[in-house]
């Protein structure tokens, strides 16, 4: 009996040294959940404060689809909701307790959450996603008020709609549509009342807009009256505005006509007429700043002078409050409250004297100035801010910057900071530090005899200090373990690397130009730097980063150095390609372009975008970037990278996408010609079925290195791997099928290797697939398969091939240095199964370690924001039909079972909510054993994997004291027993 | 006078004494004349050439003893079973070593065999043919350590034990992977 509990207790401990300890969550990995770059172009998507209790908050919507409350203190996320992608965030609306969202096109979806907390109360779809009207800017054509007496919620929606909900169950309780369903006016916006609720619609013909104002019963929803106003305005987003006054309750318009201001106060028969104020003639259009609800609005002049304007609670009379100076660089206007809810309203501009933000508020019946402590070399320009003053008078303030970072200044201090830009990350390697050079030689050739022999006799007395420091490492010391943190002790700033090379750095791009430097041990920002403008400098533009290559690693001899090929799109749309050069340890410039060490300048090495850039991989690597005229331009570009790439160039050939006549996508394979300027011509193309078109193209996941050419059966006869280094692999759609297909193509020939082709799920082809060595992996949704239902096991699938050479058992063809053009490099054999998967994905990767002995597993983001590993003993497509027989499990096989159990054990992720993952980059540490994993997207995750457990070092229960203590005690018996034994033997010799 | 047993009259050598008593020998005595008067008829001293003979025997003998120690050998591999551990790997080392240490022993082995003629006991040359089957034996041995090894997966015959010492070299055409 208790050999059998003894039994399951092993068992216990063997699966739980598969999972993540509960102890290396946050040592070995590390989370970083981010919230992306707020929307500041409309007041209902960007951020502003928002008052909970006694305590306030910072509620915005961003780019990356996220709602999200920060914390005013320090920034951290206090909660966020992450939205479908294909549901953009028109707009949110803070109440007291609650906040509502209208999502998805045409504000097709509503949403209310405690704003405390961001718990989901409601949710509640108004039209189908597809049945939504796409308006230009998104946000129009949705509106959301809140009941003044209940929870109810009114919104307008698709433009033509106006529904009441139930505030705590989301039942509709009327619904209205305009009666101008199928005209081009549209509903802008919805004010609740008392009285009745009103829809303000406008119709543009020619140059006049109508403003449109429908008066509905808030019970019913019958219509009361309704009313065409014909106006002036030349926009109805930005021209007119309309508000709740809330001490009147009653709905006013506002806009400006012909240089003045007009009111119009609504009441249900809507017999009011618009009023003219007098007095002010030179007022352009009226800008809100959030304080509509106060009669505050911002007035701008034709002149490009601005004027607070407070419209009197009676709604019949306008009077600018205060009157800016005119300034032109840098200008934004915010509006803010203070404790008492008292309204205030902020300009920021840029200074050429101080070269710094300045920050005028106005308000409390006094003006003040503030020079904002915003580093414009790190962080570009302000795009917006938003403000609340506090009880001692000084504003604080939230900016969101070009370069996409989150900061509050307290105004003149940076309180703290949030690289929102990373939530847009699109490209990221790891960059290997060097190693820590323990003693520094000091020793130099021309010392003499006698100076070396004192330097050694002065080094000579730090020796027991050594000795005795070694023998107490030796006996108590601990050995760096692989679940330990790679965190070292900083030693002046210096980085270099862990013993088992798990600090390494990130790089990142991201598409607001920024760039990172990220530790990989804990994420924390080394460094960033902002990709400079450039010649676009004083027109403006926006540079993107296309590519990023590692150039020089820590083995070449020097720190690592990255190349970005990015591309700079200049105020009037001019496109340039530029080389940025960096060193990865620091961020500095290596290009000599910068002219101050502060700005990051790059090589204009097109003026004209470029199609696509290579690497080539050699001893030397060389960037190729292709221009438009299919022209190689080389980085660097020096004698030594001339002669490198004319020497590869009769080798080199390369796929690019390219539109045919009838438009659609097409590959075509190209090769350099010859001589000084080798121009690329044609040599393939893809001859795609009728209708089928080219979706994507990807590169092999990894390239690291093989360990193994074949795979070793039981009876110990081979399986040779396919491991053509030319493999495409390229995703097409043929919509008049409804098929997805996929094609693993030799890229200088034009072969096709591997072909498969799945069911489209309703129109839409998502297939994510990954190819490493001979072995690729698919996962696809499946709805329906060829021979029609698929009766009750719709799902997603898994599908695992290996591609080996030749026919059968021990036949190769040697695929690995074969030339495209013999016949033998098609004859292939795949094995393939396929899986039930239990998620969807939005990514996938195989680890990758040093050498490439480890096995590989994959590593999945789920769609339920989870980082998940499946091992390759899962994914075998050899596993067996039937009971395995000797051989087979020598092998490691087993049963073919169609489900792929979902381990939660191998959640990678811990508890975290990993969500928006785009992509998963893996890389080898210095231990053979692990691999890096690192996924971003949104969030940014990492952690270490061991898919064959760590088999190369001590493990984490050697019990080293034990083994001291024996070898101890065993010395110390040799010691006792010799005199014993010498005596014994003499002894012995007598009575010989 | 107290009589005296003379032992020593009873010794053939002492005739006269014998004969004086003429005492008839005692039961199932045979003296050494009688014996001696009929070996030299039938059985003279042994020749040479009858040592040869049997020493050739002999040498027979021991070139065949390893095959006959086979069957033995035979159960104890059965019995120590495929899977590689000290006991069964014991048994296989001894196997495949003692053929080759018989082997290399076997003029200094076959020494006390070689007959008189032979002027170097320890030559190749002497009893060549009990050599030779000798050698032949051992294979034998050898063969059944080499076909256990085999049954236990040590014999590197599978393509899969030398696909480690293969060796690619870089691909004639090269893809620019973007």
């Amino acid at each position: 009996m208790w050999l059998l509990s003894w039994f399951w207790l092993l068992c216990a401990f063997s699966i739980s040294s598969l999972a993540l300890h509960e102890t290396d969550v946050g040592v070995v990995d590390w989370y970083k959940p981010l919230i992306g770059v707020p929307m500041w172009d409309s007041t209902f998507t960007a951020p502003a404060f928002a008052k909970i209790g006694n305590r306030d908050l910072i509620i915005t919507a961003t780019g990356s689809n996220v709602l999200a409350a920060l914390s005013v203190e320090d920034g951290s996320v206090v909660w966020r909701y992450v939205f479908e992608r294909e549901e953009k965030i028109m707009g949110y609306y803070p109440q007291d307790k609650v906040i509502a969202t209208l999502s998805g096109p045409g504000g097709a979806i509503v949403r209310t959450f405690d704003i405390a907390t961001g718990e989901l109360l409601l949710e509640r779809p108004l039209h189908s996603i597809r049945e939504g009207l796409l308006l230009e800017p998104a946000f129009l054509g949705a509106s959301l008020a809140f009941d003044s007496s209940s929870e109810d919620i009114f919104t307008v929606s698709n433009a033509h709609t106006v529904t009441r909900l139930d505030g705590t169950t989301g039942a509709e309780i009327w619904k209205w549509n305009s009666p101008h369903h199928a005209s081009k006016a549209i509903l802008i916006k919805v004010l609740s009342t008392p009285e009745a609720v009103y829809a303000i619609g406008a119709q543009t013909s020619l140059s006049k807009l109508t403003l449109q104002i429908f008066a509905l019963s808030p019970t019913t929803g019958e219509l009361i009256e309704s009313r065409d106003v014909s106006s002036k305005v030349a926009d109805a987003i930005s021209g007119v505005f309309s508000y709740v006054e809330p001490a009147s309750n009653q709905a006013i318009v506002a806009w400006a006509e012909e240089g003045s201001p007009r009111t119009l106060i609504l009441d249900s028969h809507l017999q009011n007429k618009p009023t003219s104020i007098e007095g002010i003639t030179t007022l352009a259009y009226l800008i809100d700043l959030g304080l509509s609800n106060h009669g505050q609005f911002l007035g701008q002049a034709f002149d490009g002078g601005s004027q607070i304007m407070q419209i009197s609670p009676s709604g019949t009379n306008i009077v600018p409050i205060h009157d800016f100076d005119v300034r032109t660089l840098g200008v934004f206007f915010g509006g803010g409250l203070d404790r008492a809810g008292q309204p205030y309203i902020a300009r920021t501009y840029w200074s050429t004297e101080l070269n710094k933000v300045i920050l005028d508020v106005i308000g409390g019946g006094e003006k003040q100035e503030f020079t904002l402590g915003f580093e414009t070399n790190e962080d570009g320009i302000v795009d917006h801010f938003t403000f609340r003053v506090s009880d001692d008078k000084k504003p604080q303030v939230v900016v969101t910057s070009s370069t996409g970072a989150v900061q509050a200044f307290s105004p003149t201090d940076l309180q703290w900071s949030r690289q929102e830009s990373l939530a847009t990350a699109h490209l990221a390697e790891f960059v290997e530090l060097p190693e820590r050079i323990v003693t520094e030689s000091t020793a130099d050739k021309s010392e003499g005899f006698f100076a070396r022999l004192i330097r050694q006799v002065v080094q000579a007395q730090n020796l027991p200090q050594y000795l005795i420091n070694f023998i107490r490492r030796f006996v108590t010391g601990s050995y760096a373990s692989a679940t330990s943190s790679a965190v070292p002790q900083s030693q002046n700033g210096t980085l270099y690397r862990d013993a088992f090379g798990f600090r390494q750095i990130i790089v990142t791009a991201t598409t607001y130009g920024k760039v990172f430097g990220i530790d990989s041990s804990n994420g924390n920002v080394l460094w960033s730097r902002s990709l400079g403008l450039g010649s676009a400098i004083n027109v403006g533009g926006v540079v993107t980063p296309k590519k990023m290559y590692v150039i020089k690693t820590v083995s070449d001899g020097t720190d690592p150095e990255v190349v970005i090929i990015a591309e700079r799109r200049n105020a009037y749309r001019m496109v340039a390609t530029v080389v940025f050069h960096i060193n990865a340890l620091s961020g500095a410039d290596l290009t000599g372009a910068s002219t101050k060490p502060e700005f990051l300048e790059g090589i204009d090495i097109l003026d004209r975008g470029s199609i696509e850039s290579y690497l080539l991989e050699g001893e030397k690597k060389v960037v190729i970037v292709l221009s438009e005229s299919l022209q190689p331009h080389l980085y660097p570009d020096n004698a030594e990278t001339q002669e490198v790439f004319q020497k590869a160039q009769a080798q080199l050939s390369f796929p690019i996408r390219t539109l045919t006549d009838d438009g659609n996508q097409q590959i075509v394979g190209h090769k350099f010609g010859t001589g000084d300027r080798p121009v690329a011509y044609p040599t393939w193309s893809l001859t795609l079925p009728d209708g089928e078109q080219v979706q994507r193209m990807s590169p092999p996941a990894t390239k690291g290195p093989i360990a193994s050419l074949g795979k070793v059966l039981g009876n110990r006869t081979t399986l040779y791997k396919y491991l053509n280094p030319r493999l495409v692999t390229t995703f097409t759609v043929s919509p008049t099928r409804g098929l997805c297909g996929l094609y693993l193509l030799d890229a200088t020939k034009g072969t096709v290797v591997y072909h498969t082709e799945v069911k489209a799920h309703s129109g839409v082809c998502d297939m994510q697939a990954s190819l490493t060595e001979n072995w690729l992996v698919y996962h696809y949704y499946e709805g329906e398969a060829f021979d029609g239902d698929v009766k009750g096991t719709k799902g997603y699938r898994l599908v695992t091939v290996e591609l080996y050479e030749g026919h059968g058992l021990d036949e190769k063809t040697r695929s690995s240095d074969m030339s495209s053009y013999v016949k033998d490099s098609t004859e292939i054999t795949a094995y393939e199964q396929s899986y039930i998967f239990p998620h969807a994905i939005t990514t996938l990767a195989p680890t990758t370690t040093k050498f490439g002995i480890t096995s590989k597993d994959f590593i999945f983001a789920t769609k339920n924001n989870k980082i998940q590993s499946f091992p390759r003993r899962y994914l075998n497509p050899r596993r067996t039909r039937g009971k395995p027989t000797a051989e087979e499990q020598e092998e490691g096989l087993i049963v073919y079972d169609p489900l792929i159990p979902d381990d939660p054990k191998r959640v990678l992720s811990h508890d975290y909510q990993v969500a928006g993952i785009k992509r998963i980059v893996t890389a080898p540490a210095v231990l053979e054993s692990t691999s890096m994993v690192f996924a971003f997207g949104l969030d940014m995750f990492l952690t270490r994997v061991a898919p064959s457990s760590t088999f190369d070092v001590l493990s984490e229960n050697f019990n080293k004291a034990q083994l001291v203590i024996t070898i101890g005690a065993l010395a110390a018996a040799i010691l006792f027993t010799k005199p014993m034994v010498q005596r014994k033997r003499l002894r012995e010799k007598w009575y010989q | 006078m107290s009589p005296i047993l003379e032992y020593s009259s009873l010794e053939p050598s002492n005739q006269t004494i014998v004969r004086s008593v003429k005492l008839p020998p005692p039961p199932g005595f045979t003296g050494t004349k009688a014996s001696s008067s009929k070996a030299p008829v039938k059985k003279t001293a042994p020749t040479k050439q009858s040592y040869d003979a049997i020493k050739a025997q002999r040498a027979w003998d021991f070139a065949t003893s390893p095959a006959k120690q086979l069957p033995m050998q035979a159960f104890m591999l059965y019995m120590s079973g495929s899977g590689v551990q000290i006991f069964s790997m014991g048994i296989v080392f001894m196997l495949l070593m003692t053929p080759f240490k018989n082997v290399f022993s076997m003029n200094d082995a076959f020494a006390q065999f070689a007959p008189s003629t032979s002027k170097n006991s320890k030559s190749i040359s002497t009893l060549p043919l009990q050599k030779l089957v000798y050698i032949a034996c051992n294979l034998l041995t050898l063969g059944v350590g080499l076909w256990k090894c085999r049954s236990m997966g040590l014999l590197p015959t599978g393509t899969g034990d030398w696909l480690a010492f293969e060796t690619r070299g870089p691909p004639p055409e090269v893809v620019l992977h973007y």
